[in-house]
Protein backbone atom coordinates (compact mmCIF):
# COMPACT_ATOMS: atom_id res chain seq x y z
CA UNK A 1 0.00 0.00 0.00
CA UNK A 2 2.66 2.49 1.26
CA UNK A 3 4.82 1.77 -2.01
CA UNK A 4 1.82 2.51 -4.68
CA UNK A 5 1.11 5.72 -2.85
CA UNK A 6 4.48 6.85 -2.41
CA UNK A 7 4.57 6.19 -6.42
CA UNK A 8 0.86 7.78 -7.19
CA UNK A 9 2.47 10.99 -5.33
CA UNK A 10 5.73 10.49 -7.75
CA UNK A 11 3.68 10.12 -11.14
CA UNK A 12 1.86 13.32 -10.37
CA UNK A 13 4.59 15.53 -9.01
CA UNK A 14 7.11 14.83 -11.37
CA UNK A 15 6.64 12.32 -14.17
CA UNK A 16 3.20 14.27 -15.59
CA UNK A 17 4.98 17.73 -15.40
CA UNK A 18 8.23 16.53 -16.98
CA UNK A 19 6.15 15.19 -19.36
CA UNK A 20 4.49 18.69 -20.53
CA UNK A 21 7.21 19.89 -20.58
CA UNK A 22 9.54 17.57 -22.64
CA UNK A 23 6.71 17.30 -25.39
CA UNK A 24 6.09 21.61 -25.32
CA UNK A 25 9.87 21.46 -25.71
CA UNK A 26 10.28 18.56 -28.26
CA UNK A 27 9.68 20.17 -32.32
CA UNK A 28 7.11 19.55 -34.06
CA UNK A 29 3.42 19.39 -31.90
CA UNK A 30 3.85 16.33 -30.04
CA UNK A 31 0.26 16.51 -29.08
CA UNK A 32 -1.21 13.35 -29.24
CA UNK A 33 1.85 11.60 -27.70
CA UNK A 34 2.16 13.96 -24.78
CA UNK A 35 -1.65 14.00 -23.57
CA UNK A 36 -1.60 9.75 -24.30
CA UNK A 37 1.30 9.82 -22.31
CA UNK A 38 -0.01 11.90 -19.24
CA UNK A 39 -3.90 9.84 -19.76
CA UNK A 40 -1.74 6.85 -19.38
CA UNK A 41 0.28 8.10 -16.34
CA UNK A 42 -3.02 9.33 -14.54
CA UNK A 43 -3.71 5.64 -15.00
CA UNK A 44 -1.15 3.94 -13.60
CA UNK A 45 -1.36 4.47 -9.79
CA UNK A 46 -5.10 3.55 -9.98
CA UNK A 47 -3.83 0.04 -11.74
CA UNK A 48 -0.57 -0.26 -9.24
CA UNK A 49 -2.78 0.11 -6.36
CA UNK A 50 -4.70 -2.67 -7.84
CA UNK A 51 -2.18 -5.03 -8.41
CA UNK A 52 -0.32 -4.25 -5.29
CA UNK A 53 -2.94 -4.52 -3.04
CA UNK A 54 -3.28 -8.43 -4.15
CA UNK A 55 -6.97 -8.42 -4.67
CA UNK A 56 -8.90 -11.60 -3.22
CA UNK A 57 -10.97 -13.85 -5.91
CA UNK A 58 -14.11 -12.72 -5.03
CA UNK A 59 -13.24 -8.87 -5.97
CA UNK A 60 -11.31 -10.01 -8.71
CA UNK A 61 -14.37 -12.15 -10.39
CA UNK A 62 -17.26 -9.29 -9.08
CA UNK A 63 -15.06 -6.60 -11.19
CA UNK A 64 -14.70 -8.76 -14.39
CA UNK A 65 -18.45 -10.11 -14.36
CA UNK A 66 -19.15 -5.83 -14.03
CA UNK A 67 -16.95 -5.18 -17.01
CA UNK A 68 -18.11 -8.39 -19.19
CA UNK A 69 -21.61 -7.12 -18.06
CA UNK A 70 -20.64 -3.61 -19.12
CA UNK A 71 -18.94 -4.47 -22.67
CA UNK A 72 -21.54 -6.68 -23.40
CA UNK A 73 -24.53 -4.76 -22.79
CA UNK A 74 -24.03 -2.91 -26.18
CA UNK A 75 -25.01 -6.18 -28.09
CA UNK A 76 -27.65 -6.31 -25.75
CA UNK A 77 -29.22 -3.52 -27.22
CA UNK A 78 -28.10 -4.15 -30.31
CA UNK A 79 -32.05 -3.50 -31.71
CA UNK A 80 -32.55 0.20 -30.68
CA UNK A 81 -29.32 1.77 -32.93
CA UNK A 82 -27.17 4.11 -30.76
CA UNK A 83 -28.67 3.17 -27.35
CA UNK A 84 -25.20 2.75 -25.04
CA UNK A 85 -25.97 1.93 -21.79
CA UNK A 86 -22.35 0.59 -21.16
CA UNK A 87 -21.25 3.51 -18.84
CA UNK A 88 -24.33 3.81 -17.06
CA UNK A 89 -23.33 -0.26 -15.85
CA UNK A 90 -20.09 1.51 -15.27
CA UNK A 91 -21.07 4.28 -12.67
CA UNK A 92 -23.62 1.76 -10.85
CA UNK A 93 -20.51 -0.40 -10.43
CA UNK A 94 -18.69 2.72 -8.53
CA UNK A 95 -21.68 3.53 -6.31
CA UNK A 96 -21.95 0.00 -5.39
CA UNK A 97 -18.71 -0.98 -4.83
CA UNK A 98 -16.37 2.64 -4.48
CA UNK A 99 -14.38 4.43 -6.30
CA UNK A 100 -11.70 2.08 -7.35
CA UNK A 101 -13.85 -0.50 -8.36
CA UNK A 102 -15.92 1.42 -10.71
CA UNK A 103 -12.21 3.06 -12.59
CA UNK A 104 -11.14 -0.25 -12.86
CA UNK A 105 -14.65 -1.88 -14.20
CA UNK A 106 -14.68 0.96 -16.50
CA UNK A 107 -11.09 0.69 -17.72
CA UNK A 108 -11.06 -3.13 -18.39
CA UNK A 109 -14.59 -2.94 -20.14
CA UNK A 110 -13.20 -0.50 -22.89
CA UNK A 111 -10.28 -2.24 -23.10
CA UNK A 112 -11.78 -5.76 -23.21
CA UNK A 113 -14.41 -4.63 -25.88
CA UNK A 114 -11.35 -2.96 -28.24
CA UNK A 115 -10.54 -6.66 -28.14
CA UNK A 116 -13.52 -7.29 -30.14
CA UNK A 117 -14.01 -3.80 -32.21
CA UNK A 118 -10.14 -2.72 -32.56
CA UNK A 119 -7.38 -1.19 -30.66
CA UNK A 120 -6.56 2.20 -31.90
CA UNK A 121 -5.46 5.61 -30.75
CA UNK A 122 -8.46 5.84 -28.68
CA UNK A 123 -8.18 2.94 -26.38
CA UNK A 124 -6.17 4.50 -23.59
CA UNK A 125 -9.06 7.63 -24.22
CA UNK A 126 -11.98 5.09 -23.81
CA UNK A 127 -10.01 3.38 -20.90
CA UNK A 128 -9.67 6.93 -18.91
CA UNK A 129 -12.83 8.42 -20.03
CA UNK A 130 -14.98 5.54 -18.47
CA UNK A 131 -12.82 4.79 -15.83
CA UNK A 132 -13.64 8.13 -14.33
CA UNK A 133 -17.30 7.97 -14.96
CA UNK A 134 -16.90 4.80 -12.97
CA UNK A 135 -14.62 6.48 -10.06
CA UNK A 136 -16.61 9.62 -10.11
CA UNK A 137 -19.79 8.26 -9.74
CA UNK A 138 -18.45 5.60 -6.71
CA UNK A 139 -17.00 9.28 -5.04
CA UNK A 140 -20.40 10.77 -4.87
CA UNK A 141 -22.41 8.16 -4.25
CA UNK A 142 -21.00 5.23 -2.90
CA UNK A 143 -22.25 4.13 0.78
CA UNK A 144 -24.62 7.17 0.65
CA UNK A 145 -28.19 7.43 1.18
CA UNK A 146 -30.04 9.48 -0.70
CA UNK A 147 -33.20 10.13 -0.17
CA UNK A 148 -36.25 8.00 1.48
CA UNK A 149 -37.75 7.05 -1.93
CA UNK A 150 -36.46 4.81 -4.60
CA UNK A 151 -37.94 6.77 -7.60
CA UNK A 152 -36.49 10.03 -6.50
CA UNK A 153 -33.13 8.23 -6.28
CA UNK A 154 -33.14 6.91 -9.46
CA UNK A 155 -34.26 10.45 -10.93
CA UNK A 156 -30.99 11.79 -9.29
CA UNK A 157 -28.75 9.93 -10.49
CA UNK A 158 -30.19 9.44 -14.39
CA UNK A 159 -29.55 13.32 -14.13
CA UNK A 160 -26.19 12.55 -13.07
CA UNK A 161 -25.55 10.18 -15.61
CA UNK A 162 -26.76 12.53 -18.05
CA UNK A 163 -24.59 15.36 -17.47
CA UNK A 164 -21.59 13.73 -16.75
CA UNK A 165 -21.41 12.29 -19.93
CA UNK A 166 -22.21 15.82 -21.50
CA UNK A 167 -19.92 17.47 -19.63
CA UNK A 168 -16.98 14.96 -18.63
CA UNK A 169 -17.03 11.19 -20.32
CA UNK A 170 -18.25 13.10 -23.67
CA UNK A 171 -15.65 15.76 -24.21
CA UNK A 172 -12.61 13.38 -22.77
CA UNK A 173 -13.82 10.53 -25.77
CA UNK A 174 -13.73 13.86 -27.90
CA UNK A 175 -10.35 15.21 -26.71
CA UNK A 176 -8.52 12.06 -28.25
CA UNK A 177 -9.83 13.71 -31.58
CA UNK A 178 -9.17 16.95 -30.57
CA UNK A 179 -5.06 15.59 -30.21
CA UNK A 180 -4.97 13.33 -33.00
CA UNK A 181 -6.12 15.71 -35.81
CA UNK A 182 -5.42 19.42 -34.82
CA UNK A 183 -2.05 21.14 -35.83
CA UNK A 184 -2.61 24.29 -33.88
CA UNK A 185 -5.08 24.00 -30.51
CA UNK A 186 -6.78 27.11 -31.17
CA UNK A 187 -10.74 27.98 -29.89
CA UNK A 188 -12.42 27.79 -32.69
CA UNK A 189 -10.71 24.07 -33.26
CA UNK A 190 -11.52 22.63 -29.87
CA UNK A 191 -15.27 24.15 -30.26
CA UNK A 192 -15.88 22.65 -33.92
CA UNK A 193 -14.60 18.87 -32.97
CA UNK A 194 -16.56 19.33 -29.23
CA UNK A 195 -19.41 21.09 -31.19
CA UNK A 196 -19.30 17.88 -33.82
CA UNK A 197 -19.28 14.95 -30.59
CA UNK A 198 -22.10 16.78 -29.63
CA UNK A 199 -25.29 14.99 -30.87
CA UNK A 200 -23.42 11.78 -30.22
CA UNK A 201 -23.30 12.94 -26.37
CA UNK A 202 -26.58 13.52 -25.97
CA UNK A 203 -27.59 10.38 -27.54
CA UNK A 204 -25.00 8.89 -24.97
CA UNK A 205 -26.11 10.92 -22.49
CA UNK A 206 -30.21 10.03 -22.82
CA UNK A 207 -29.29 6.22 -22.98
CA UNK A 208 -27.27 6.23 -19.97
CA UNK A 209 -29.99 8.44 -18.00
CA UNK A 210 -32.66 6.10 -19.28
CA UNK A 211 -30.83 3.25 -18.37
CA UNK A 212 -30.02 5.04 -14.85
CA UNK A 213 -34.07 5.18 -14.66
CA UNK A 214 -35.12 1.60 -15.55
CA UNK A 215 -31.93 -0.24 -13.70
CA UNK A 216 -30.27 1.93 -11.40
CA UNK A 217 -32.89 0.40 -8.64
CA UNK A 218 -32.79 -3.57 -9.59
CA UNK A 219 -29.31 -3.89 -10.12
CA UNK A 220 -27.90 -1.77 -7.19
CA UNK A 221 -30.24 -4.39 -5.07
CA UNK A 222 -28.73 -7.07 -6.75
CA UNK A 223 -25.01 -5.66 -5.82
CA UNK A 224 -26.48 -5.18 -2.41
CA UNK A 225 -27.03 -8.49 -1.83
CA UNK A 226 -24.43 -10.21 -3.45
CA UNK A 227 -22.34 -8.19 -0.54
CA UNK A 228 -24.84 -8.88 2.40
CA UNK A 229 -24.93 -12.73 0.96
CA UNK A 230 -21.63 -13.65 0.52
CA UNK A 231 -19.23 -10.80 1.87
CA UNK A 232 -18.53 -9.79 -1.70
CA UNK A 233 -16.02 -6.85 -1.94
CA UNK A 234 -15.78 -6.32 1.76
CA UNK A 235 -12.44 -5.20 3.55
CA UNK A 236 -10.17 -7.92 3.72
CA UNK A 237 -10.77 -10.42 6.64
CA UNK A 238 -7.86 -12.77 7.68
CA UNK A 239 -7.68 -16.20 5.82
CA UNK A 240 -9.86 -14.72 2.83
CA UNK B 1 -6.58 -15.19 -41.44
CA UNK B 2 -3.47 -17.29 -42.26
CA UNK B 3 -0.68 -17.02 -40.00
CA UNK B 4 2.41 -14.62 -41.55
CA UNK B 5 5.74 -15.00 -41.19
CA UNK B 6 6.37 -11.85 -39.03
CA UNK B 7 3.17 -12.45 -36.73
CA UNK B 8 5.02 -15.84 -36.15
CA UNK B 9 8.24 -14.28 -33.84
CA UNK B 10 7.95 -13.95 -29.97
CA UNK B 11 4.91 -11.54 -28.93
CA UNK B 12 7.83 -9.53 -27.07
CA UNK B 13 9.52 -8.70 -30.23
CA UNK B 14 6.50 -8.14 -32.28
CA UNK B 15 4.54 -5.51 -29.45
CA UNK B 16 8.06 -3.51 -29.55
CA UNK B 17 8.05 -3.38 -33.50
CA UNK B 18 4.19 -1.72 -33.06
CA UNK B 19 5.55 0.44 -30.31
CA UNK B 20 8.40 1.86 -32.26
CA UNK B 21 6.44 1.76 -35.75
CA UNK B 22 2.99 3.53 -34.29
CA UNK B 23 5.67 5.69 -31.83
CA UNK B 24 7.64 6.86 -35.06
CA UNK B 25 4.66 7.31 -37.19
CA UNK B 26 3.20 9.43 -34.52
CA UNK B 27 6.25 11.94 -33.71
CA UNK B 28 8.06 11.93 -37.25
CA UNK B 29 6.01 14.93 -39.30
CA UNK B 30 8.37 14.71 -42.34
CA UNK B 31 6.78 14.28 -45.62
CA UNK B 32 9.52 11.79 -46.61
CA UNK B 33 9.26 9.80 -43.49
CA UNK B 34 5.07 9.72 -43.28
CA UNK B 35 4.86 8.32 -47.19
CA UNK B 36 7.28 5.60 -46.15
CA UNK B 37 5.42 4.98 -42.89
CA UNK B 38 2.11 4.72 -45.50
CA UNK B 39 3.49 2.46 -47.54
CA UNK B 40 5.71 0.41 -45.13
CA UNK B 41 2.41 -0.42 -42.95
CA UNK B 42 -0.39 -0.35 -46.15
CA UNK B 43 2.10 -3.15 -47.16
CA UNK B 44 1.83 -5.12 -44.18
CA UNK B 45 -1.83 -4.99 -44.10
CA UNK B 46 -2.10 -6.05 -47.47
CA UNK B 47 0.29 -8.97 -46.54
CA UNK B 48 -2.12 -9.59 -43.89
CA UNK B 49 -5.71 -9.15 -45.39
CA UNK B 50 -4.75 -9.83 -48.92
CA UNK B 51 -7.96 -8.05 -51.08
CA UNK B 52 -10.02 -7.58 -48.52
CA UNK B 53 -7.37 -4.85 -47.40
CA UNK B 54 -7.57 -2.72 -50.26
CA UNK B 55 -11.42 -1.03 -49.27
CA UNK B 56 -9.47 -0.26 -46.23
CA UNK B 57 -6.65 1.22 -47.34
CA UNK B 58 -8.61 3.19 -50.15
CA UNK B 59 -11.20 4.18 -47.64
CA UNK B 60 -8.48 6.39 -45.86
CA UNK B 61 -7.91 8.16 -48.71
CA UNK B 62 -11.13 10.25 -48.43
CA UNK B 63 -10.26 11.08 -44.67
CA UNK B 64 -6.67 12.49 -45.88
CA UNK B 65 -7.96 14.40 -48.25
CA UNK B 66 -10.96 16.21 -46.01
CA UNK B 67 -8.36 16.22 -42.76
CA UNK B 68 -6.16 17.60 -45.39
CA UNK B 69 -8.57 20.74 -46.39
CA UNK B 70 -9.67 21.36 -43.17
CA UNK B 71 -6.41 22.08 -41.12
CA UNK B 72 -6.35 25.88 -43.22
CA UNK B 73 -9.64 26.63 -41.80
CA UNK B 74 -8.31 26.62 -38.38
CA UNK B 75 -4.80 27.37 -38.54
CA UNK B 76 -4.25 30.50 -40.25
CA UNK B 77 -0.54 30.71 -40.08
CA UNK B 78 1.42 30.74 -42.96
CA UNK B 79 3.25 32.98 -45.33
CA UNK B 80 1.80 31.96 -49.19
CA UNK B 81 -1.86 32.99 -48.76
CA UNK B 82 -3.96 30.71 -51.14
CA UNK B 83 -7.80 32.49 -50.83
CA UNK B 84 -9.72 34.37 -48.18
CA UNK B 85 -12.52 31.88 -46.54
CA UNK B 86 -14.83 34.08 -44.70
CA UNK B 87 -11.75 36.39 -44.49
CA UNK B 88 -9.66 34.45 -42.79
CA UNK B 89 -6.28 33.83 -45.29
CA UNK B 90 -6.42 30.01 -46.12
CA UNK B 91 -2.81 29.45 -47.02
CA UNK B 92 -0.79 26.96 -49.03
CA UNK B 93 1.67 26.66 -45.39
CA UNK B 94 -1.20 25.19 -43.72
CA UNK B 95 -2.45 23.35 -46.52
CA UNK B 96 1.20 21.80 -46.06
CA UNK B 97 0.96 21.15 -42.47
CA UNK B 98 -3.01 19.64 -42.90
CA UNK B 99 -1.38 16.96 -45.17
CA UNK B 100 1.37 16.02 -42.87
CA UNK B 101 -1.06 15.68 -39.62
CA UNK B 102 -3.39 13.80 -42.16
CA UNK B 103 -0.62 11.13 -43.22
CA UNK B 104 0.46 10.57 -39.34
CA UNK B 105 -3.20 10.03 -39.04
CA UNK B 106 -3.54 7.32 -41.81
CA UNK B 107 -0.45 5.83 -40.64
CA UNK B 108 -1.57 5.22 -37.37
CA UNK B 109 -4.49 3.96 -38.43
CA UNK B 110 -2.64 1.64 -40.71
CA UNK B 111 -0.19 0.55 -38.51
CA UNK B 112 -3.19 -0.06 -35.62
CA UNK B 113 -5.11 -2.60 -38.12
CA UNK B 114 -1.98 -4.86 -38.38
CA UNK B 115 -1.90 -4.30 -34.85
CA UNK B 116 -4.99 -5.45 -34.28
CA UNK B 117 -4.45 -8.69 -36.47
CA UNK B 118 -1.26 -9.35 -35.15
CA UNK B 119 -0.89 -9.19 -31.24
CA UNK B 120 -4.45 -11.31 -30.59
CA UNK B 121 -6.00 -11.07 -27.03
CA UNK B 122 -3.86 -14.22 -26.26
CA UNK B 123 -0.86 -12.91 -26.60
CA UNK B 124 -1.05 -9.71 -25.34
CA UNK B 125 -1.78 -11.93 -21.84
CA UNK B 126 0.89 -13.92 -22.45
CA UNK B 127 3.18 -11.39 -22.27
CA UNK B 128 1.94 -8.93 -19.50
CA UNK B 129 1.00 -12.17 -17.29
CA UNK B 130 4.75 -12.26 -15.24
CA UNK B 131 4.34 -8.08 -15.41
CA UNK B 132 0.78 -7.18 -14.29
CA UNK B 133 -0.60 -10.59 -13.28
CA UNK B 134 -4.08 -9.74 -11.19
CA UNK B 135 -4.75 -6.98 -14.14
CA UNK B 136 -4.05 -9.58 -16.92
CA UNK B 137 -6.36 -12.57 -15.06
CA UNK B 138 -8.96 -9.96 -15.04
CA UNK B 139 -8.39 -9.22 -18.34
CA UNK B 140 -8.51 -12.76 -19.19
CA UNK B 141 -11.95 -13.87 -17.36
CA UNK B 142 -13.33 -10.32 -19.12
CA UNK B 143 -12.43 -11.75 -22.27
CA UNK B 144 -13.71 -15.18 -21.52
CA UNK B 145 -17.29 -13.94 -19.69
CA UNK B 146 -17.92 -11.22 -23.13
CA UNK B 147 -18.62 -14.47 -25.67
CA UNK B 148 -20.56 -16.38 -22.70
CA UNK B 149 -22.61 -13.62 -21.76
CA UNK B 150 -23.68 -12.97 -25.07
CA UNK B 151 -24.85 -16.29 -25.63
CA UNK B 152 -26.54 -16.29 -22.28
CA UNK B 153 -28.57 -12.94 -23.38
CA UNK B 154 -29.21 -14.78 -26.80
CA UNK B 155 -30.70 -17.47 -24.61
CA UNK B 156 -32.36 -15.23 -22.35
CA UNK B 157 -34.41 -13.32 -25.78
CA UNK B 158 -35.61 -16.91 -26.96
CA UNK B 159 -37.15 -17.85 -23.57
CA UNK B 160 -38.43 -14.52 -23.58
CA UNK B 161 -40.01 -15.00 -27.33
CA UNK B 162 -41.38 -18.38 -26.38
CA UNK B 163 -43.96 -16.62 -23.68
CA UNK B 164 -44.95 -14.24 -26.51
CA UNK B 165 -42.88 -11.30 -24.81
CA UNK B 166 -40.25 -10.45 -27.40
CA UNK B 167 -39.96 -7.00 -28.97
CA UNK B 168 -40.97 -6.68 -32.94
CA UNK B 169 -40.39 -4.35 -35.56
CA UNK B 170 -43.21 -2.10 -34.48
CA UNK B 171 -42.61 -1.66 -30.54
CA UNK B 172 -42.30 1.50 -29.37
CA UNK B 173 -38.96 2.80 -28.40
CA UNK B 174 -39.88 2.41 -24.64
CA UNK B 175 -41.03 -0.94 -24.92
CA UNK B 176 -37.58 -2.59 -26.52
CA UNK B 177 -35.90 -0.47 -24.23
CA UNK B 178 -38.25 -1.90 -21.13
CA UNK B 179 -37.39 -5.46 -22.69
CA UNK B 180 -33.72 -5.01 -23.17
CA UNK B 181 -33.27 -4.21 -19.67
CA UNK B 182 -35.12 -7.27 -18.05
CA UNK B 183 -32.97 -9.28 -20.39
CA UNK B 184 -29.86 -7.47 -18.94
CA UNK B 185 -31.40 -7.95 -15.41
CA UNK B 186 -31.58 -11.58 -16.17
CA UNK B 187 -28.14 -11.70 -17.16
CA UNK B 188 -26.74 -9.97 -14.36
CA UNK B 189 -28.53 -12.21 -11.87
CA UNK B 190 -27.10 -15.21 -13.22
CA UNK B 191 -23.69 -13.78 -14.11
CA UNK B 192 -23.32 -12.61 -10.45
CA UNK B 193 -24.20 -15.79 -8.99
CA UNK B 194 -21.95 -17.26 -11.29
CA UNK B 195 -19.07 -15.32 -9.88
CA UNK B 196 -19.32 -16.44 -6.42
CA UNK B 197 -19.28 -20.39 -7.68
CA UNK B 198 -16.17 -19.10 -9.28
CA UNK B 199 -14.56 -16.98 -6.80
CA UNK B 200 -15.10 -19.89 -4.52
CA UNK B 201 -13.54 -22.47 -6.67
CA UNK B 202 -10.41 -20.36 -7.19
CA UNK B 203 -10.11 -19.81 -3.32
CA UNK B 204 -10.32 -23.71 -3.22
CA UNK B 205 -7.25 -24.05 -5.05
CA UNK B 206 -5.00 -21.61 -3.82
CA UNK B 207 -5.45 -18.58 -5.75
CA UNK B 208 -3.29 -15.78 -3.80
CA UNK B 209 -1.25 -18.54 -1.90
CA UNK B 210 1.61 -18.40 -3.69
CA UNK B 211 2.61 -16.24 -6.94
CA UNK B 212 0.80 -17.03 -10.09
CA UNK B 213 2.65 -18.82 -12.83
CA UNK B 214 1.29 -18.61 -16.30
CA UNK B 215 1.17 -20.64 -19.17
CA UNK B 216 4.40 -19.74 -21.86
CA UNK B 217 3.75 -21.17 -25.06
CA UNK B 218 6.01 -18.47 -26.71
CA UNK B 219 10.34 -19.15 -26.72
CA UNK B 220 12.28 -16.45 -27.59
CA UNK B 221 14.46 -18.42 -30.40
CA UNK B 222 17.50 -17.56 -31.81
CA UNK B 223 15.48 -15.80 -34.70
CA UNK B 224 13.63 -13.73 -32.47
CA UNK B 225 16.75 -12.06 -30.51
CA UNK B 226 17.84 -11.39 -34.63
CA UNK B 227 14.71 -9.69 -35.41
CA UNK B 228 14.88 -7.92 -31.76
CA UNK B 229 18.45 -6.77 -32.27
CA UNK B 230 18.01 -5.69 -36.18
CA UNK B 231 14.89 -3.89 -34.86
CA UNK B 232 16.87 -1.78 -31.90
CA UNK B 233 19.13 -0.95 -34.09
CA UNK B 234 17.29 0.28 -36.79
CA UNK B 235 15.54 2.67 -34.55
CA UNK B 236 18.39 3.77 -32.96
CA UNK B 237 19.64 4.36 -35.94
CA UNK B 238 16.65 6.85 -37.04
CA UNK B 239 17.03 8.41 -33.91
CA UNK B 240 20.66 9.04 -33.82
CA UNK B 241 20.45 10.05 -37.20
CA UNK B 242 18.14 12.91 -37.18
CA UNK B 243 17.04 14.75 -40.08
CA UNK B 244 13.48 14.21 -38.88
CA UNK B 245 12.29 17.65 -37.92
CA UNK B 246 9.92 19.56 -40.41
CA UNK B 247 8.29 23.02 -39.73
CA UNK B 248 5.58 24.03 -41.71
CA UNK B 249 4.47 27.46 -40.38
CA UNK B 250 4.73 30.04 -40.47
CA UNK B 251 7.51 28.89 -43.88
CA UNK B 252 7.87 25.71 -44.96
CA UNK B 253 11.23 24.20 -43.45
CA UNK B 254 12.08 20.94 -43.60
CA UNK B 255 15.16 18.91 -42.93
CA UNK B 256 17.44 17.38 -45.91
CA UNK B 257 16.75 13.50 -45.72
CA UNK B 258 19.71 11.57 -44.49
CA UNK B 259 21.17 8.20 -44.09
CA UNK B 260 18.31 8.06 -40.96
CA UNK B 261 15.46 7.51 -43.63
CA UNK B 262 17.34 4.70 -45.53
CA UNK B 263 17.02 2.94 -42.03
CA UNK B 264 13.17 3.91 -41.46
CA UNK B 265 12.30 2.69 -44.86
CA UNK B 266 14.28 -0.80 -43.88
CA UNK B 267 12.09 -0.63 -40.37
CA UNK B 268 8.78 -0.18 -41.97
CA UNK B 269 9.17 -2.75 -44.60
CA UNK B 270 10.79 -5.61 -42.17
CA UNK B 271 7.05 -7.24 -41.91
CA UNK B 272 6.74 -7.52 -45.72
CA UNK B 273 10.37 -8.72 -46.43
CA UNK B 274 9.87 -11.41 -43.84
CA UNK B 275 7.04 -12.27 -45.75
CA UNK B 276 8.06 -12.20 -49.43
CA UNK B 277 11.34 -13.85 -48.02
CA UNK B 278 9.13 -16.74 -47.21
CA UNK B 279 6.90 -16.64 -50.25
CA UNK B 280 10.72 -16.80 -52.60
CA UNK B 281 11.53 -19.87 -50.58
CA UNK B 282 8.27 -21.67 -50.80
CA UNK B 283 8.81 -20.69 -54.61
CA UNK B 284 12.14 -22.29 -54.61
CA UNK B 285 11.02 -25.00 -52.74
CA UNK B 286 8.22 -26.03 -54.78
CA UNK B 287 10.43 -25.79 -58.25
CA UNK B 288 12.76 -28.39 -56.87
CA UNK B 289 10.42 -31.16 -56.13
Amino acid sequence: MKKSALFSILVIVLLIPATLYLGSRLSGHWYYLTSTLIIVEIMIPFFLAFETRRPQARELVTIAVMAAIAAASRAVFAFIPHFKPITAIIMITGIAFGPEAGFLTGAVAAFASNFIFGQGPWTPWQMMAFGIGGFLAGLLFHNRKLTAKPLWNAVILAVYGFFSILLLVGPLLDSCTIFTMGTEITPAFVGTILLSGAPVNVTHGVSCAATMLLFSKPLLEKLERLKTKYGMMEARRDGV
Amino acid sequence: MKSDAFGRFHPAVCFLYFVGAIGFGVVIQHPAYAAAGCIGAACYYLVLRGRAAWKRVLSLLPIFALLSVINPLFNTAGSRVLFFVFGRPYTWEALCYGMAIAAVFVVMMLWFSCYNLVMTSDKFTSLFGNLIPALSLLLVMVLRMIPSFLRKASQIQHARQSIGKSVGEGSRISEKIRHGMTVLSALTDWALEGSVVTADSMRARGYGTARRTNFQIYRMTAADWTLLVLIVLLAAAVLLAGGTAAAYTPVLSIEPLTWGFAAYCLYVLIPTALHVKEAVLWRISISKI
